[in-house]
């Protein structure tokens, strides 16, 4: 016996026909997103004779690593390297002079709190571009271009607000009962920080911290102002000097773009919900 | 101490406040031990910022009002960079340039963002994976993705004369025109910022009690309707919001210039940020560039002021 089928009744059409177009949409928001580096990565795999083919091929025919092999040959790891000191310093300092902060706004008295939660939003919103100019000269002054100690503490002062001003949110959600405890029992306040709120925040301190190391890692108006020499430079202006020596051999280039957002992304995809803390924070560094 | 208390600690500290108006503004500027430990706690902070922020501004503001050669002050010049700044072409067309791109870039993104906002809406699986995908172009580094839009945007790749040959238009070099070359820096804009826009939207969305909706539909409102009349009036607070920090983002914008299309062609697409750019980094005119940076960041004073008011309306609302 074959089972009959059931005409479908209009609403289970109208809920069909909705899920098909939401499906559609979304996929074209995908493609959206996501076409320009999906053509990168293709670019970056074709043997350069294929890249200049018309019409372009999506997939490489014929994949090979050799613009890889090309970067790695002529040292792209030295700018990744550097990126990656910058990085971990850069959140080591801002979450060490954030956390300190944040604790103290969070449950230290003082006058003038308000006054310092404005300060943080409103450096928070500082666009970095109308920065450039006076830090160099004043960097300069102090003979601290061209160093990664330089962009460490440039990284740090622009990313310690928003460290602060997440890690104070997060410590506020936390039950003071336990400090007080840990303060009944001899601590410090400085110890109470150290051994019983941050041992807490951990969501607190991945989310501000991965602000910070993605801020760090993709940093280039500021380092490409700050740095010129060669052996200091990091990754992003690494890429730009690279836009200038490959010109339009394009291979290389999308290899290099590629090998940057390589590790952004694995973050993002790993640690989604924590960026969106930082997003809806206030601030719009860029 | 009337308004928002932010903290309990600020409660405690009400009481401070008592005694002869000599002995208040003594108190007032004298620190409480206790006063003096948390200052301890934040004085890092403040050392950090002073010294990285407030001081480069300061410094900038000084090298403003001289002639600079190679880090030397020569010359006491007043407000002469000033006038000649705000006098020279090339600024002042990257003043026009910036306003143009500022508007359509403002328009568009908030458009785009407002409709991802409405369509991922809900918390379903796909709508959170999607939300994700978009964001992709945002938390990559905008040099790169200016980068790969050159790319795609470039003759040599091929993809814009596939997708514009049937309309006759597959000869097209986009980034070589000034008015399609601007156009490709307002897409850029676009493909970065959007999902931007849509997190702050998605914020002030689901402030929106869905009982409205339900009531304004027992009522016979349509669609269209609902969102003109329900939707857009309640999320006015995250509307402007989003304007004020994407104006913030594109009234200074740096990267996609300089790297999309170098301000090219022509000076088409040199930004004011590009213009500080050149004018700092490539011709090395540090006086110039200071008055400059000065003036644009006194611009911005105003829009993190903006930012500053909606920041504190938002608190009040919960």
């Amino acid at each position: 016996m074959i089972p009959a089928v059931r005409p479908m009744r209009p609403w289970q059409a109208r809920r069909l026909a909705r899920r098909g177009i939401d499906g559609i949409i979304n996929l074209a928001i995908a493609a959206f997103a996501l076409a320009p580096i999906l053509w990168g990565l293709s670019t970056s795999l074709k043997p350069t004779e294929d890249i200049l083919i018309y019409p372009p091929e999506l997939i490489p025919s014929r994949p090979t690593l050799d613009h890889y092999r090309l970067l790695v040959e002529t040292g792209i790891h030295g700018p990744i390297l550097n990126s990656v000191i910058v990085s971990i310093g850069a959140v080591l300092l801002s979450l060490g002079v954030g956390s300190i902060a944040a604790y103290a706004v969070a449950r230290l008295p003082f006058r003038g709190k308000n006054v310092l939660l404005f300060l943080v939003v409103a450096l928070m919103s500082i666009p970095l571009p109308s920065l450039i100019v006076p830090t160099f000269t004043f960097l300069a002054n102090i003979h601290l271009t061209d160093s990664l100690l330089g962009l460490v503490l440039l990284y740090s002062a622009y990313q310690i607000p928003f460290v602060l001003w997440i890690l104070y949110s997060y410590f506020l959600s936390l039950p003071v009962e336990l400090e007080n405890a840990a303060l009944i029992d001899g601590y410090s306040r400085f110890q109470t920080l150290r051994k019983v709120v941050l041992p807490l925040s951990g969501p607190g301190l991945v989310a501000s911290g991965l602000f910070v190391v993605t801020f760090a890692w993709n940093d280039f108006v500021v380092a490409v102002a700050m740095i010129s020499s060669g052996e200091i430079k990091t990754l992003p202006v690494a890429i730009y000097g690279y836009l200038g020596f490959y010109g339009r051999d394009w291979g290389p280039l999308t290899a290099a773009a590629i090998i940057s957002i390589v590790p952004v992304i694995a973050v993002f995809i790993f640690f989604q919900r924590y960026f969106l803390t930082g997003m809806t924070s206030g601030g719009s560094k860029s | 101490m009337s308004g928002a208390g932010i903290t309990a600690g600020e409660d405690r500290l009400a009481g401070a406040h008592v005694g002869g108006s000599a002995a208040k503004a003594r108190r007032r500027w004298s620190l409480r031990p206790d006063e003096r430990r948390s200052l301890g706690f934040i004085l890092p902070f403040l050392a950090i910022e002073i010294i990285l922020v407030a001081v480069p501004l300061g410094i900038g503001l000084y090298y403003s009002f001289f002639r600079v050669d190679y880090f030397e002050l020569t010359q006491f010049r007043g407000l002469g960079n000033y006038v000649r700044v705000l006098t020279s072409p090339m600024v002042l067309a990257s003043f026009a340039t910036t306003a143009v791109f500022s508007a359509f870039a403002l328009i568009f993104t908030l458009t785009v963002g407002m409709g991802l906002a409405l369509h991922l809406e809900r918390d379903t699986k796909w709508s959170v994976a999607v939300r994700a995908v978009a964001l992709v172009p945002y938390v990559i580094s905008m040099l790169v993705g200016s980068l790969l839009l050159r790319w795609i945007f470039s003759k040599d790749a091929g993809v814009m004369g596939v997708m514009l040959g049937p309309i006759g238009l597959g000869d097209i070099a986009i980034l070589a025109d000034p008015k399609t070359a601007m156009a490709a820096l307002i897409f850029n804009a676009i493909w970065r910022d959007s999902a931007f826009a849509m997190i702050v939207l998605l914020a002030g969305l689901k402030s929106i009690p869905p009982q409205l909706y339900a009531a304004a539909r027992v009522d016979g409102a349509g669609a269209l309707y609902r969102l003109w009349r329900i939707t857009l009036p309640l999320m006015r607070l995250s509307i402007l919001i989003a304007v004020v920090r994407l104006l913030i983002h594109f009234v200074n914008v740096l990267t996609f210039a300089l790297i999309l299309t170098g301000g090219g062609p022509n000076g088409a697409t040199q930004t004011t940020g590009l213009a500080l750019y050149r004018l700092g980094f490539i011709d090395f005119r540090l006086g110039e560039a200071n008055a400059l940076a000065v003036v644009v960041f006194l611009f911005n004073l105003v829009l993190v002021a903006c930012n500053l008011l909606l920041f504190r309306e938002r608190r009040r609302s919960p």
